[in-house]
This record gives C-alpha cells, structure tokens and sequence, in this order.
C-alpha cells in the first residue's frame, strides 16, 4: 500500500535519507523505528508529497500521493501534532480539512467523538494541552476514513490512557484490513501495537522484518530456570552446557532448550519452579541494532549502550 | 493475519476540486483571528483619518499661499487613509500565507490539497473576496466622510459625480487589493510574517518617505516609478506633470503584482513544504 523505493534525501551536505527501499502492508501495523535523525520524519514527508526526493520515488495504494483525486480519503497523516492554528477551534480546523477534500461536514463531529474531544470542539486550540493537540491530529487523519494511516510519533504528549487508546485505535485499523504506519520511540508501546517492523539508521535501511522475528533473532538462547535444587541442576548441566547463576535459586542456561532442560531435570529428579526462554525487549533488540547507527548519542548510556559511538 | 486475503477499504469515490480547496480557504480565513482584527482596524482607521485630515486641512485653507491653493487636493485628503491600508491589507494577505507557515498547518494544507498551484489560487481568491469589499468600504467610506468634513470647514470639495472621483474612490480600491495581493507574493516567498511586514513597510512606506532624497536621476526614476508611489497617483484629484497619471501608474503596481504573484506561485510549487 505504501512503496517506497531507492528514496533519497539529500539537504546540503546532510544525506538525510539513503536509497531507501520498503513497503508498508495492508491489515498490518507497521512499526518505523530509528534514532534521532535517522530520517523517519523525512520519509515520511516524502511520502506524502510535503519534500520531494532528490532521487527514488514514494507510492501510495500505486500512485504519487499528489496524483490521489481526494487524498484525505486515500491516506491519513498525523505528522505534526502542534500544527494548529491557535486561534483557531478544533471544529472549524477539521471543517476547512473536510471541506478541501469534499468530505461531509457530519465526519468532522464524528471524528471528533471518535477522539473524545466532542466536548471541547468549540474551544480555541491554542488552549489545547499536547495530548489534546494530539488527538486533534488523529481526528484530522481519520477524516477521510482512509485505507492507509501514516502517524509520526502519534504518543507523544498522551497520557496512559491515551497511549491505550491509540494501541486499539491501531490495531483496530489493521484489523479492518488498513495499512499503518506509526513511528515511535516508545518501544514497548510498538512491541505491543506492531506487527512488523522497519528500522532505518542515518538514513539507511537497517531491518525489514515481522517483529517476532525481528525479537526472537536477537533474543540468542537462553533460558532461565528456578529451582530449590538449582545448585544439583547446575551440576548436572555445566558438563555440556554453559550455566550462570541468577540469585540463589536461578541458573541461566544457554545452549539447550526449555524441552531439553526440562527432560534432564525430570530425568535426574530435580524439582522446577520455574522454566522459561529469555525474551530481550524489543528495546535490547532495538539498541543492540542501532548501536552503530545512532545519530545523537549520550556519553554515559545506559547499560547495554555502553560503548561510545560516533 | 495474512495481509493477501484481506482486502482494505478502498477510497470512497469523489474528485477533490478547486471549488472544495476555494471552501476551504475560506473557512480559513474566515477563521482566522487576525483577519477580523485587520479589517475593522483598517476601515476604522480608515474612514476616520479621511475625517480627521478632511477638518484638519479645512482649518488650514484660509492661510495657504495661492500656490498651496492650487495644488489643494480634496480627494488625496480624504484618501489619504489608503497609505495605512496598504500595509494592513498587505499584513493580511501576507498572513494567509505566513501564519501557515508559523503555525505549520502548511503540513496539513499541503497534505489535503497537494496541487500546490490550486492552494495558492484558492488562497489568492478568498483574499481579493476579502480585501475588495474592505477596500471599496475605506475608500468610499473616507471618500464621503473627507469630503463632508472639508465641507463643513468651508474648504473646496469635491462630490461622487464631480471628475476624478469615482476612479479615484473605485481605482483607490483596486490598488488596496493589489496591495493585498503584493502581501501574499511576498509572504510566500518569504514565509515570516515579521520578515514580510518589514518588508512591507519598507516596500510601501520606507521607500516612498527617502525616494525624494535619493540622489538625481535616482531620486526622480524612484519617485516616479516605483510601483507603491506610482499606484499611489489613482487617489490624487491634483496633477502633477512630474508624476506618472492615475491609471499608467496603477498598471505600474498592477504589473509588479503579476511579477511577484508569478514568482511566489514557481516558489511554492517547488520548494520544500
Ligand atoms: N529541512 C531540513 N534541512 C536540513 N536538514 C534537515 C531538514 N529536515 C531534516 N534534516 C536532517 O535530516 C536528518 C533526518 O531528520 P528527520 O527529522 O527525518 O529524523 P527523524 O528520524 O524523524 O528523527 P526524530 O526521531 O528525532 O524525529 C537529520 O539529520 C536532520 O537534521
Ligand atoms: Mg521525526
């Protein structure tokens, strides 16, 4: 539904986006995840018409987003929430929205439900909180009832709630069979929301994958296991397999798999509580992905960052 | 899910037209704060100063030289307002554009309406429906006001039927409109709105105070030409033979207008958003 293809963005001396190639499925939410300057925001203007590439083309549903004859009814965008006039109130800024696309002016008190802000649709939006602003943009992308979603950061300024909402809102627009595309930093927000993933660093493609795959890839093999007899089970297992301690009752084990582990166990009569394959968060596979791709980085990172990039 | 046996929602049918971008730009001009701010400061300001000139100058009459006499211009007097009103109208026609810019909604303009020429004609048409209404108000409005006001003070004045006066009243309008649309191009290009009323300023008043003290040839061409000043000659009952007449020297402005409305609209097509 959206394809992207050689895409190239060049601003002065900065290559902001780098021969970039990928498509965006229907009935799916696609994550698009990168750092800081990775060029996320710039694809996604491209996309839809706002820059032009210095090379490579961007479709939708086939064609240049332009070439669409209502494009509010073709492809939805949230690419910047505080973009409102503040003087200006929510109704009357879907209403010129709708009325430039021929949309019926009863969608606009719609979306404006659809987003809970029915209550303030009369209200200036310079007196709009983030979040408020926030769903003012998504009312405004869902105008057209559009077969394609695009949101650029669409969490931002959401409260918990909000941030519920919006992982509904998404999966429910998959699930009708729409194309999403939501970029985000909140990774445990897209590890709940996204069914695939499509990472970019400084510009380039660096993963293009189903986000299971895309975990289960980086998650290596270990797995944990508890037991008041791990001091036995270690025994048992360090012989052909590597095992570190986890607490006083826990053994990671690398290098055989929770049937295995468990056939052993039962074998040599030792007790478990607990047996399960380590997950890394999509954050880990994230950082561990992008390490070396980071744009802005902090001196002192985290754990798992430590090493200095460029 | 398989994403194959889906099939998503197909884009309902309808053919976004200029008219719909024609509504749209109307709403939000209509909408937008400054726009009411501008026109009832630009008519109060206006028709009262064509009042307030009209008594002022009235009161002088009996104590100018014959030669002041001569030159005495009932219709510049009571039109004098337009001088203010080029910049404000300017502002607004500026803001259509710039205030986009400021607040970012150029984002959610473009993306709803990609052809970037239809944007900037339905910009262009919401304004002259703005601004010649407007126009026509302050410069028939100061017109009779400024022209009751000399009466009262015993000055020479001139009536609606009397030569000169309606093009100066109808002509005065058109060059406002004009001024309101040199205020889009400019803006356009320039996307402040701070940049673009310096500019305006400059551009519409700056330049008309220095012109007479620009060097010779300089100072002549600029006082003669330059498409403020020369435009400015339609709201003038007096002649004078050094000056461009009332109508080359709207077509001046008019001409500029064409040019600048040429390179905002190559401009806004190929710039970034
Ligand atoms: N108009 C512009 N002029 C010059 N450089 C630009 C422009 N827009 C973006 N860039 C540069 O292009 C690169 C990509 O920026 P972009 O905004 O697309 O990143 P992003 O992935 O959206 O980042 P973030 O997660 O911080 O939003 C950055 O280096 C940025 O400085
Ligand atoms: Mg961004």
């Amino acid at each position: 539904m959206i394809e992207v293809r050689g895409l190239t963005k060049r601003y002065g001396e900065v290559l902001a986006v780098d021969d970039l190639t990928f498509a965006v499925r229907p009935g799916e939410v696609t994550g698009f995840l990168g750092p800081n300057g990775a060029g996320k925001s710039t694809t996604l203007r491209m996309v839809l018409g706002l820059d032009a590439p210095t090379s490579g083309t961007a479709t939708v549903g086939g064609r240049p987003y332009a070439d669409h004859p209502a494009p509010l009814r073709a492809v939805g965008a949230l690419l910047d929430a505080g973009a409102v006039l503040p003087g200006r109130t929510a109704r009357h800024h879907l209403l010129a929205l709708a009325a430039s696309n021929g949309i019926p002016r009863r969608r606009v008190a719609e979306v404006l439900a659809e987003v809970g802000l029915d209550g303030v649709a009369r209200r200036r939006t310079g007196t709009f909180s983030l979040g408020m602003r926030q769903r003012l943009g998504i009312a405004a992308a869902l105008l057209g009832d559009p077969p394609v979603l695009v949101f650029d950061e669409p969490l931002n300024g959401l409260d918990p709630e909000g941030i519920v909402w919006i992982r509904g809102l998404m999966r429910r627009m998959a699930a009708e069979g729409r194309a999403v595309l939501m970029s985000s930093h909140l990774m445990s927000e897209i590890e709940l929301t996204a069914d695939h993933l499509i990472v970019i660093g400084r510009g380039r493609l660096v993963a293009d994958t189903a986000m299971r795959a895309f975990i289960d890839a980086r998650s290596g093999r270990e797995v944990l296991v508890r037991s008041p007899q791990a001091a036995a089970l270690r025994r048992m297992l360090s012989a052909a397999v590597q095992v570190r301690e986890d607490g006083a009752d826990g053994l990671v084990v690398t290098g055989l798999d929770t049937a295995e582990i468990g056939a052993l166990a039962s074998a040599g009569g030792v007790e478990l509580h607990e047996l399960t394959a380590r997950q890394v968060s999509l954050e880990q596979a994230f950082m561990d992905l992008t390490r070396d791709v980071v744009e802005y980085h902090t001196e002192h990172a985290p754990d798992g960052a430590k090493e200095t990039v460029r | 899910m398989s994403a194959s046996t889906m099939s998503a929602p197909a884009p309902a049918a309808g053919r976004a037209t200029f008219v719909h971008c024609l509504h749209a730009e109307w709403i939000k001009i209509r909408t937008m704060r400054s726009t009411l701010a501008v026109v009832l400061g630009t008519v109060a300001f206006g028709i009262g100063l064509a009042a307030l000139g009209g008594t002022a100058a009235g009161d002088e009459y009996p104590n100018l030289s014959a030669a002041d006499r001569a030159s005495f211009d009932p219709l510049a007097i009571s039109l004098r307002g337009y001088l203010l009103a080029q910049v404000s109208l300017g502002l607004l026609g500026a803001l259509v554009v710039t205030s986009e810019y400021g607040a970012r909604t150029i984002v959610g303009t473009l993306t709803a309406v990609p052809r970037r020429t239809r944007v900037l004609a339905a910009k262009a048409v919401t304004l002259i429906a703005v601004a010649l209404p407007v126009a026509l108000l302050i410069c028939l409005g100061g017109f009779l006001v400024g022209q009751s006001a000399l009466a009262d003070a015993g000055a020479p004045h001139v009536a609606l039927s009397d030569p000169g006066s309606l093009r100066a009243v109808l002509g005065g309008a058109l060059y406002l409109t004009l001024a309101a649309l040199f205020g889009l191009a400019t803006g356009t290009v320039i996307r402040s709105t701070t940049a673009t009323v310096t500019t305006l300023f400059g551009v519409m008043l700056i330049v008309r105070g220095f012109a007479p003290a620009l060097p010779g040839a300089l100072g002549d061409w600029t006082v003669k030409y330059w498409p403020p000043i020369a435009g400015g000659q339609i709201v003038t009952g007096y002649r004078d033979p050094d000056l461009l007449a009332p109508w080359p020297g709207l077509s001046m402005m008019a001409v500029c207008v064409a040019v600048l409305l040429i390179a905002a609209f190559a401009a806004f097509r190929r710039r970034d958003a």
